[in-house]
Parts: structure tokens; sequence; C-alpha cells
């Protein structure tokens, strides 16, 4: 019993198409039709408009069309997708749960407990790791890269030429993002982006496929690093909080799936519940190995998945911060040949900013509140653009090859328009002593000087942004700055969204650096000459960053700390925090967050912190899907069988009812039982029968269940023969006796509320004889939203 | 630069002997020097009741603090703007000029700094560096040792301290070269005719520059030099590169640019788009519901 996987054929391709079951996979010929006659979901459904025009002749049409074949409709946002499933956050507190907590001694607990802290302490540690891996192969390729191109540059700008340089810079560009894309798109798609997204969802409650597993890091971590050698406008930040997240996935498993090794250890934590704290503590180490900011990556992880939250697990997740932002130090310090100077934090280091050079008086607080709601209505631009590239890419760009392709074209233009801008830029700066430009390309300008605007294009983003940070006023032409602005501004927008994993972050503090140090420059100018009051724009810069990126991303608490924390200057604190709220304010007016956008884009059953503002009139009755699968106490084997194979109905959880009654009539409930749990005792064959010829068989443990997670095997590759299948099997033990239950008539918002805290994924809709008429789950409260016309109903579709 | 060689020499009158200013040290006359000597008001109170009498040489402290010390013209960050003047009379060889007079300032702060107690049992560590609060003596010689290092002379210096490295010589020879270069062709007053004659010359000097600039044995005469002849090579001859292939580059970004417009246009157009299934989900009474909702809102 030690190892199921020998046992038992995880994959569905097994023996299970020989035997002739074979199930249509839910395309909808004849099994997708039979539910449509119910309620057709129409277009978008406007509640709070329905009228009693023409309703029923809707419906009738409707039905007729659907009935010959499934409606099929353009990707937009107002989808929900099947493939999400929610994480059984909820503990399932059966006979067997209680027998182990029995059986283990106080001891046992504390030392689940001390394994939790060494969990967090190694996902800070490869977290750091990681991060460290990454920053030092990107500045070296990048360097190399950069080299090559300046000596060609050099070369070919005495000798004539320059095109070569031009092409050479896109083909190299090309080359190191046609890896990265290749990787993505033919490996590991949920790769793609900056993956904040998807912990978000995961963090929400929602099972991303594949978004935790051991594959999708190594093809994370090879794609940053293609996508920001290949000069993309991108950061390597986002893509750390999701390498992070998936670290602590695996972490606390103790074990491989992919790599089919098991150690053994942490066997405890095999369930969502133990998994998602580890997960939310991972982004955490992730964002504090991005940003060296360990607090803000607590609030991050705080802020983006407090449903579920203790003081403890803060604490928790607080260590494994502080240990992935020491560890990043550390191995850096080794690595710069400073062995033990820890503080040189962060894979992005915005540099100490001097504190005179961050002074602030009272009269400048109107002036940061107007850059932030500048950087708001930029934000919120940079998302819509993004939204409408987006829409086109899913519709139109799906295949691979064509995603691969895009991404080369965005490269090689990338590098075109770099090269261009240089080349046309007449702004000149002299060397200065303490040069932060690593490679100073001189171009046509007078020996001894070097090409301004190469010290932002020719560069990589993390680079530019700490030279607009702290290059001494007059490095940079107000002109150079604002063609800067405007060609990186659609770079990036372009640029987000392609098939490579890259973040969002870098190129919105570059944005916002530039505009904002070319706002401080303007200021500069306009006020009087002999007055030194806008002094140092790279003060501006830093605020024009802020609010850019809280005009994109739109997040505040989080943000504002890892500003903070990433600059080193607490004083600054209430500028930012200021403009961080104007830009969220402002850019939520006109559209929601980047990230927000994304996960919408991706039909993904996301639950936002409360419930529609108007929908207290809807029921729980109204709400639920019914009539409900159910399961009786001591149910036959071939009907756990049919059920879970009808593919038709997907579902995962399903009500134990007391007494046999026939289909139309809902039985009393006494607990609910999983997909996952069936599918275990199906493998097992846990049958009464059994039970009572092989007395000596060994009773089926917990453990067995939490071996099998988190893939159990799909219910074709079990196979049960013709006699098992009248056997009968005694769901009493395994079920959940208490499931929370609801009267029919409690509304939207409550219901909403117990999903939301509890993190349900279940929730059974009783009648007052407490038998079980319905059931909701995550999607059904997901597909209200609130639209431009009141109350709107999201379709769920497959894809 | 003439204050600091003054007050090293001048600053040996401590030890009683005071020394002039070694015959063919090239020592520029600044305005505040040439008064220096006839200032004795501006002696603050604390040098003039010192238990030992002030050396003459030594009163000109004060006056190199009121008049512009070189340290406020290179202050880190500023001195960036100001590296190259416009002629090559107005470049001062701080290294080369100074490396004796500050070795010499070196060994007489040594000397102050030291315990030995002097005639009347004074001790000049006490008389002059402990004599007035802003402990001027010391301050200033701080002072001069930041700029000392800021100008990074040790580089050109050989080990000893003592002469300038064979390297510092080759360049100046070489600097020479390239100068006079310049000033036979810029008689001519044909540019073009000097960009192409001193081209070799001048290709050597920066190529070197460059290497020294790898091997880090730059010092701030060099570099002052370097940027002053560049300066004369690119915004008085203007010999820069001219940009000449501005045709080739926006046929190249053009044709690059119109890719992707073709990518998206062509995938718009023969891509298929992709259709999303709509599922139905079975709810409770469908009908009732609806009627309910109806009957709420109607």
């Amino acid at each position: 019993m030690a190892n199921i996987t020998k046992k038992v054929s995880w994959s569905s391709r097994g023996d299970y198409s020989a035997q002739g079951e074979d199930t249509p996979l839910l395309n909808g010929d004849t099994g997708a039709a039979r539910y449509t006659r119910q309620l057709s979901g129409g277009s978008i459904f406007h509640i709070g408009r329905l009228s009693t025009v023409d309703l029923e002749e809707d419906i009738t049409t409707e039905e007729d069309g659907v009935l010959s074949w499934p409606k099929e409709i353009p990707h937009n946002e107002k989808l929900l997708s099947l493939k999400y499933e929610s994480l059984d956050y909820d503990n399932s507190e059966n006979q067997l749960f209680l027998e182990e907590e029995r059986r283990m001694s106080y001891m046992g607990f504390r030392c689940l407990e001390i394994n939790r802290w060494v969990v967090c302490g190694l996902i800070g540690f490869l977290t750091g790791l990681i991060a460290c891996f990454i920053d030092i192969v990107v500045e070296i390729l990048a360097g190399y890269k950069y080299q090559v191109i300046k000596k060609s540059i050099v070369n070919f700008t005495e000798a004539g030429g320059l095109c070569i340089s031009l092409i050479l810079w896109a083909v190299l560009n090309s080359v190191f993002v046609f890896v990265g894309a290749v990787i993505v798109a033919f490996f590991e798609p949920i790769a793609a982006g900056s993956g904040i997204p998807q912990i978000k969802c995961y963090l929400n409650g929602v099972k991303i496929p594949r978004v935790v597993r051991l594959k999708t890091l190594v093809v994370k971590v090879c794609g940053v690093i293609c996508s920001v050698v290949g000069g993309l406008a991108v950061g390597k930040e986002g893509p750390m909080i999701h390498s992070g997240a998936v670290v602590a996935a695996g972490v606390s498993q103790g074990r491989s799936t992919s790599l089919k090794r098991d150690f053994k250890i942490f066997e405890y934590f095999r369930r969502d519940t133990e998994k998602r704290d580890f997960v939310s503590a991972g982004a955490a180490a992730g964002v504090s190995a991005a940003f060296g900011a360990p607090v803000g990556g607590v609030l991050f992880s705080l802020e983006e998945g407090a449903s579920f939250w203790n003081q403890m697990l803060t604490w928790r997740i607080f260590f494994a911060s502080m240990m992935s932002t020491f560890t990043l130090n550390f191995f850096l310090s080794i690595y710069h040949n400073k062995p033990g100077d820890l503080s040189s934090p962060g894979l992005i280091n915005f540099g100490r900013f001097d504190s005179d050079s961050v002074e602030y008086n009272l009269y400048e607080i109107p002036i940061f509140i107007l850059m932030g709601a500048l950087g708001g209505i930029l934000g919120a631009l940079f998302n819509l653009l993004n939204y409408w590239l987006s829409i086109l890419r899913i519709r139109y760009i799906h295949r691979p090859c064509l995603q691969v392709m895009e991404a080369i074209l965005v490269a090689a233009v990338t590098a075109t328009v770099s090269f261009t801008m240089i080349y046309f830029s007449n702004d000149c700066q002299p060397l200065g002593q303490d040069q932060s430009e690593e490679y100073p390309l001189q171009l046509f300008c007078a020996d001894g000087e070097y090409n301004s605007m190469a010290t932002t294009f020719f560069n990589t983003p993390e680079r530019s942004v700490r030279s607009l940070f702290h290059n001494p006023p007059g490095s940079f032409n107000p002109l150079t700055l604002g063609v800067f602005t405007l060609t990186y501004f659609f770079l990036a927008c372009w640029t987000y969204g392609l098939t490579v994993s890259a973040g969002v972050f870098i190129p919105s503090l570059l944005i916002g650096a530039a505009w904002g140090r070319l706002f401080g420059i303007l200021l500069g100018s306009i006020s009087p000459k002999d007055s030194n009051t806008w002094a140092g724009p790279g003060k501006y810069a830093l605020i024009g960053a802020a609010a850019q990126l809280g005009g994109i991303v739109r997040m505040t608490l989080s943000l504002t700390v890892i500003m903070v924390e990433a600059t080193g200057n607490v004083t600054f604190g209430l500028p930012i925090m200021l403009v961080l709220m104007t830009a969220k304010i402002v850019g939520d007016y006109f559209v929601e967050g980047l990230y927000d956008v994304h996960i919408k884009l991706q039909s993904v059953p996301f639950l936002h912190w409360e419930a529609p503002a108007t929908s207290h009139s809807l029921t729980a009755r109204e709400v639920m899907s019914s009539p409900v699968t159910s399961f009786n106490r001591i149910e036959k084997v071939g009907n756990v069988v049919d059920v879970l194979s009808n593919t038709t109905t997907n579902h995962n959880g399903f009500p134990v009812v007391n007494e046999f009654i026939d289909n139309n009539e809902p039985g009393k409930i006494c607990g609910l039982i999983l997909r996952s749990q069936l599918i275990v005792l199906l493998k097992h064959k846990v049958f009464v029968e059994r039970a009572r010829s092989r007395l000596n068989q060994r009773k089926l443990q917990l453990k067995d269940f939490r071996d099998a997670y988190p893939r159990f095997p799909p219910i074709q590759s079990i196979h049960v023969s013709q006699d098992e299948r009248e056997c009968m099997m005694d769901l009493t033990e395994f079920m959940n006796p208490t499931p929370y239950t609801v009267p029919q008539e409690t509304s939207l918002p409550r219901v909403f509320k117990l999903f939301r805290a509890l993190g349900l994924r279940h929730l059974v809709v009783v009648d007052n004889e407490n038998r079980a008429v319905g059931l909701v789950t995550r999607k059904d409260l997901a597909r209200y939203h609130l639209g431009k016309h009141g109350l709107e109903e999201l379709q769920l579709a497959q894809m | 630069m003439a204050d600091v060689c003054l007050l090293t020499t001048d600053l040996g009158g401590c030890d009683g002997q005071r020394r002039q200013p070694p015959n063919g040290t090239p020592l520029f006359r600044g305005p505040g020097v040439q008064s220096s000597f006839e200032l004795p008001d501006a002696v603050p109170r604390t040098l003039r009741t010192s238990p030992v009498s002030a050396p003459v040489g030594f009163r000109a402290l004060p006056v190199m603090l009121s008049s512009p010390l070189p340290v406020t013209v290179f202050v880190r960050g500023t001195h960036r703007r100001l590296w190259a003047p416009s002629h090559i009379e107005a470049h001062h060889p701080i290294c080369q000029n100074c490396y004796i007079q500050f070795g010499n300032l070196k060994e007489i702060y040594r000397n102050i700094s030291s315990d030995q107690v002097g005639p009347a049992n004074v001790s000049c560590r006490d008389s002059l560096l402990r004599s007035d609060r802003l402990m001027l003596v010391f301050l200033l010689y701080d002072n001069l040792l930041e700029i000392w290092g800021w100008s990074d002379c040790k580089h050109c210096l050989a080990v000893d301290q003592h002469s300038l490295t064979n390297d510092t010589l080759y360049y100046m020879a070489i600097l020479n070269e390239s100068l006079s270069c310049f000033e036979k062709h810029q008689q001519q007053g044909n540019h073009s005719e000097l960009c192409k004659e001193c081209k070799p010359t001048y290709k050597h000097l920066n190529d070197l520059y460059s290497r020294m600039d790898v091997n880090k044995t730059l010092c701030i005469d060099i570099e002052d030099a370097m940027n002053m002849t560049r300066r004369l090579w690119s915004k008085n001859f203007n010999c820069s590169f001219p940009r000449e292939e501005t045709v080739p580059v926006i046929a190249v970004s053009s044709f690059m640019l119109f890719l992707p417009i073709i990518f998206y246009l062509s995938s718009f157009l023969h891509s298929e788009q992709k259709k999303r299934k709509l599922i139905h989900p079975k709810r409770a009474k469908s009908s009732n519901s609806v009627a309910n909702i109806q009957d709420k809102y109607s």
C-alpha cells in the first residue's frame, strides 16, 4: 500500500478506451443538449431589467437553435470557464479524520507546527535561490548581448553600415524570445504572462490547472530569462511571485508527482487547505525576493488572499519572506565578491535615495496628487488598450505557432524602435565620474559624451529605472524623456499578454519614471530660476513610477510598502501612499486593474470581496443548481461509477441522503462526499461485500486519500468489473457528516459571505424538511456581476 | 591649485625651517594668494592667542578659507560639468605639479601630529591641531587629502610617490604629439584637413586612454587632458562621425514595423476565430425562477 502510483494507471489513456466506454467528452452533441431545455442563457441576460416582453418566445427560439447544436460565441470577458474548479479548503470531518486525530499524540501536533515552520523556511530559501539564479543569468546573458551589439555599433559608426547593427540587434532579440516563446507556447501555456493573475485566483480558492507544477516552474524561470534577455519591455518580478508559489506548493508536499519521487515527508500537508496556506507564503517570498521587500510580500499575500487568514499564518509567511530576502542577498553578495554583505536587497534595486534628494514640502502634496491622477488615467488607458489586444489575441492568435511568431515580431520591433530612437536622438551628455550606464553608446555624439537615449533603451529595463531615479539633474533632455515615454508605453502595452513569461511591474515603473522625471524637469523650468524648490527630478521620477504602477495594477497597501522598502526611504511613504490612492480611484473610474482584466478574460470564477450590491433579492433557490445528483448512504457501485463517468454533469460534490427515494424526490441530507473520495474508494474497492469476505483487509485511512492527492485519477482509469458493479458501498465513514447547508430563502450576499469566508466549495440548499434540493458552487455565485445595466449574469462556456 | 602647493610649503614653518617653493615648480598665483601674507586681521583669535606664536606661513590658512578653495570646484557631481576648459592653457595638471609638495605636506602633517615635543616643551600637535574649535589645520589637511583622493593621483605616480609613471609620461608625449598636430593644421584654417591628418595620432591617443581606463591607471591630469583634447576634436574642429545612413536605417526600420501589420491582418483574416461553446447549467424550476424575478421587478 506504500505507493498507489504503481498499482493504478494514473493516466486516462490507460486501458479505458479498450473497454469501449467511450464517453464523449462534453463535446455536446446529445449530452449537452439535454440540459439546454431548462433555461437558455441566451446572451447575457439582465435580471435587473428583465421585462415581460417576449420572454416566452425568446426561450423557444433559442431552444430550437440550441437543440440542434450548442450555441457558439466568440470569446469575451463575460464568460465562465468550466475547466476551473474550487479548492477544497473546507475540512472534511469524517470518521477517518476523527480517528486520525485521536491517534495523534500531543507531540504529533507539536511536530506538525514545527514542520510548518521548516517548510516556510525552505520555501523562502529556495525562492531566494531561484531569484538569485534568474538575476545572475540575466545579468550575464544581457551583458554579453549588449557587449556584442555595442561592439558592432562602434565598428559600424566609423565604417558605415549601421543597418547591420540594427539587424543584429533585432536578430539577437528574436532568437532569445523565440526560445522563450516556444517553451511557453508548446510546453506550458499556463506559464505565460506574469503569473500574478493565476496566483491571485489560486489564493482566491480557484484551482487553476497545472499552475503549481514543477514543469511550470522550469518553463517560467527559463522563459523569463529569455524574455528579459531578449530585450522585451518586461520585468522579471511578476514571474518571481509565481515561482515562489510553485516552490511553496512543491516543497510543502514533500514529493514531486512529475519526477515520481516521494520523500515521505510532510504527508500531513497533502490537502488543499494546507497547500493553499503555503502557496500564500510562497507568493510572499516571491515578492520579497523580487523587490527586497519582506513586509511588502506579506502584505501582498494579505491583500490578494486575505479571505482565509490567521495570525500564526501571517507570522509564518513573514518568516518565509525574510528567509527569501536573506538568501537572495547572501548569494548575491557571494556573486559580487563581497561575501557576507547583506545590504543589497532584491532583484530590483532602486538604489538608495539620499535623504536630501527626496525632501518634500506641504505645497508639493497637491502636485503629487495630480501626478497620481495622471498615473490613474494613463494606467486605465494602458489596461484598456491591453484588453482590446488580449481579446484579439484570444480570438485570432490562439495557435501556438502564431503566438511564437507574434512574440518574435514584438522582439524585433522592440529592437528596431529602440535603435531608431537612439539613432535619431541628438541628446548627448558628458560621461560622468560615477558612471551608472553600463553600456554607454557614443554614436554621433562628441567624444567623451554618450547618447542619452541609449541610457534608457540600450539597457535592461531595471537599470533604466535606476538611472531615471538617480542620474543627476540635467542628464536627460525633456524631448528624450517624452519620446521615450510614448514609445515605451505602447511597447509595454503590446508586450504584456504575449506568450512569454514576463511581468509588467518594471515596464510600468519605467514608463512612470520617465514621465515623472519629465514632469519634474518641466516643473523646474517654469518655476523662478533662483528658487531651488523643485530640485531633484529623481523624486518626481519615483512618484511618477508609483503612480503609473498603481494605475495599472491597482494594488494599494502592498504596493506602498513595496515602494517604500525598495527605495529604502520611509519618509517618502506618505506621498507614495497618496499617489497610489489617487491613481486607484481615478483608474477604477474607467476600467479595472490589469490583473482583474486578465482574470476576467480567462473566464475564471473569481469571487470578489463582496456580492454585487443589488443582489439581495436573489435567493439561494434561484442561484443553486438543481436537481441535485445525490447518493444514498449505502450506494450501489454501478450507480456511483455511472454518475462519475457522466461527463455532461462533471460534478464534484455529492450530497449523501438518508433513504432511497426515486430520482424525482430529493432525500434528507446526512452528509457530503467528494468525487476524489469516491474515486479513491473505488480504486481500493471498499465495498461492503468485500469487507465481509476478507475480514483481515486493511482499513482505509486518511493517508490513502492523501497519497492520491492532488492528481486523483480520472474515473475512466478505474476498472470496475461487471460483478463489482452489483456490490454496495458504505459511504458513512468517508462522507463529511456535517456539510454547510442553507435554507432556500437565503439571499445571495449571505451565501456569498459563507463562500468567501469559509472557502467553501459546495453549499447544500435544503428545504424545510432538510431535503437536499440544490447545490450552490463557486460558479453559481461568480456568474453574477454588476455591469453597466445592473446585475448581469455570465455564461458558462467550455474551453 | 596654487593654494594647495602654497599651503604645503608654508606649513613647513612649523618645524622652524621655512621652505621656499622650489624653483621651477609651476606655481599659479591665485587672487587670494597675493595678499596672503598681509592679512593678520583675518587670523582668528584662537590662533593669535595660541601659546606658540604662529609661524608666518601659517597665517595664510584663514585666507585660503576665504579664497575660492579648490574643494568647491571638485565637489562630486558638479565637477563632471567642469571638465573641459576651452583652452589648453587653462588646464592645470594637479598630480604633475603638486605631487612633490603634497608629499611634503604629508610628511609635515605626520610631524605635527606626532607626539614630539618641540622647544618650550609644547608639542606641535597640541598647539596647532587642538588650538581652535574648528581644528582648522586638520580640516584643511583632510580636505586636501580628499581632493587628492578624488584626483586619483596615485595611479599616475610611481610606487614611491616621487615620480610620474612611465605610462603617464608616454601618454603626455602622445598628447603633445596630437596637440602639435592640431596646432599645425589649425593655422591652415581647414578643419576637414585637420580631421584627416590628425586622426591617426588622435586615435592612438584615444585608444591609449581607453586602455588606461580599463587598467585603472587614469588620474585627473590624464582625464582632464583627454577631455580637453576630445572637446577640441569634436566641438572645435567638428570631427565627430556624421549621421549619414539615415535612408537605409529608415528603410530597414519601416520594413520591420510593417511586419506586425501584415501579421495581424493576415491572422485576422485567415485564422479561424476561436468560438466558445456555451453550456447551460441545470437550474431549479427555471421557468419558475424567471417568473419570480419578473414578479419582483414588474
